[in-house]
């Protein structure tokens, strides 16, 4: 089997690209546009779920413990609580550890002077269970359950308030999805029209590569890589447009409304990268494969 | 070697294009088709290039049972076939050598092998001094030439042209057809699909008529016969 040269495709990708400049800067333009909002939905999700994460408010209920109790009338209550039917986990996190933990949370939030202050002596911190419930169908009675257990000073379910997030985030979720799906129907037809253009151009050519012998392969092989080239440069724009957007929102919210949670954008690039990328080029492809299979034939 | 047998053609419209068309023709063989315009001359180079595939009978081109043939095998087919047409269809931001080259770049022919073979098939059409120029810096005589260059380059058995001569006047048309014979000569079956009365009576080859989708007439060393057209 001979070998054909990539630089020949390349080569030739490259020129169909230049030569129908407008409607491969249409598609970029589309797709680039499909791909940030698709980002800024996808970011907004991952942000909703962090905050929910943070506020606890995940399908668990807090439970502080009384100041007096023993290591071993914990370890009853624990015993306790973990046999209520809808009980999924519980965690015990003790006064040490809760003060170990807002330590740290205190020091990254700026104020080294306030978490200084605190140690093991004035600990204000109470040991607590963090429950983990599996449906909410049932969580009245479990929370009453809860606060009938001897030793339990103070029960926080903060359901209501997850159910609302849940919902925004559901929401959210669905338009994401629709938007998705017609965005990616209208970069698809963008960048089938540009395809469908570039094959137009060189019908002459491809009509004499076809008598000659050339394989469909060979044919269609610059146009699937001009797909690609479109998808790729539109990710990668998008990657760019995305952070600078995320991070603009990032300090804001970081000095602003420091109550939020923003996710560093250093933890989110990559999925954010590698999604553009996949989408992109995945659309390209797609794009150009239907237009090469409408319009060029054996 | 190629066979058709009781070959029709009826386009989706309706249009019975060939009618029950036995023909064969043997390897190395020169055979003019003609026929008036909507005879089926062109239904029958479509069905030969595998353009179009046959409503009934079968058709053979060597080893190739075309109405079989799978889409992943027409390349390969075409490879064995060189065609000229009444429009030359050069690509005219390419040289002469480059569209030539083309046919041969395509098929995935290595570089060292195009820089060989493209000079010595110029050079078979007398157009060596012209390897620079390009399509608009030649007349009609020497396009058809850089076609049939394009044509021959990578070697096909068979060289299928069709109105050769349509596009060009009558001492270049007779200096295509002196080329097509001199192809002819090396032992290629040689298709010319034309309305030249002239040529045809001058060159005396096989001649096979068609009207109305009926071969109606096939003669070696035949005239063009005006009565049946």
């Amino acid at each position: 089997m001979r070998r054909y040269s990539a630089t020949y495709f390349i080569g030739q990708s490259l020129k169909g690209l230049w030569k129908n400049g407008v409607m491969s800067f249409a598609s970029v333009l589309v797709l680039l546009s499909s791909l940030i909002v698709m980002g800024s939905f996808s970011c907004l999700v991952i942000n909703i779920d962090k905050n929910m994460e943070e506020l606890g408010v995940l399908n668990e209920i807090v439970v502080f413990i009384h100041e007096e109790r023993t290591e071993d009338e914990i370890t009853t209550m624990y015993q306790t609580v973990v046999n209520f039917d809808g009980v999924s986990k519980v965690e015990y996190i003790s006064k040490a550890q809760a003060l170990e933990e807002e330590k740290v949370k205190l020091e990254a939030a700026g104020y080294p002077y306030i978490s200084e202050s605190i140690n093991e002596e004035n600990n204000p911190y109470r040991a607590s269970f963090i429950i983990s419930y599996a449906s909410d169908a049932s969580i009245e009675d479990l929370q009453y359950k809860i606060s009938n257990v001897e030793g339990i000073e103070k029960v926080i379910c903060r359901s209501d308030i997850a159910q609302t997030l849940t919902s925004v985030r559901n929401g959210i979720s669905f338009v994401l999805v629709w938007f998705m799906i017609i965005l990616f129907v209208i970069s698809m037809f963008v960048i089938v029209n540009t395809i469908k253009l570039a094959v137009y151009a060189r019908r002459h050519e491809i009509e004499v590569m076809r008598y000659v012998g050339a394989t469909k392969s060979f044919i269609t092989i610059p146009f699937i890589i001009e797909g690609m080239v479109i998808g790729a440069a539109a990710s990668v724009i998008a990657y760019f447009v995305q952070k600078a957007m995320y991070l603009y929102i990032y300090n804001m919210i970081g000095t602003d409304y420091s109550m939020i949670t923003v996710i560093p954008f250093k933890s989110i690039s990559v999925f954010l990268l590698l999604g553009f990328v996949g989408i992109g080029i995945i659309t390209g492809v797609v794009g150009s494969s239907i237009s090469l299979r409408k319009y060029l034939k054996a | 070697m190629i066979e058709l047998k009781n070959v029709s053609k009826v386009y989706p419209n309706g249009t019975v294009a060939l009618d029950k068309v036995n023909l064969r023709i043997q390897d190395g063989e020169f055979v003019f088709v003609v026929g008036a315009s909507g005879a089926g001359k062109s239904t029958l180079m479509k069905l030969l290039l595998r353009e179009e595939t046959p409503t009934e009978g079968d058709i053979f081109v060597d080893e190739y049972d075309l109405g079989k043939m799978t889409d992943k095998k027409i390349p390969f087919y075409r490879r064995q076939l060189g065609m000229v047409f009444q429009d030359f269809r050069l690509f005219p931001n390419k040289t002469v050598f480059e569209n030539v080259a083309f046919a041969m770049r395509v098929v995935g022919e290595p570089t060292k092998n195009i820089r060989r073979r493209v000079p010595t098939i110029l050079n078979t059409v007398n157009l060596q001094e012209k390897v620079k120029s390009y399509p608009r810096e030649l007349s009609g005589g020497e396009q058809q030439r850089v076609a049939l260059a394009r044509a021959l380059v990578n070697n096909p058995r068979i060289i299928i042209a069709d109105e050769p001569t349509g596009n060009i006047d009558p001492k270049m048309s007779l200096e295509i057809m002196n080329l097509l014979v001199k192809i002819h000569n090396f032992g290629k079956t040689v298709i010319v699909v034309t309305h030249e009365k002239g040529l045809v009576d001058y060159f005396k080859q096989r001649v096979v008529t068609i009207q109305d989708g009926h071969l109606v007439d096939d003669k070696i060393g035949g005239m063009f016969n005006n009565a049946q057209i």
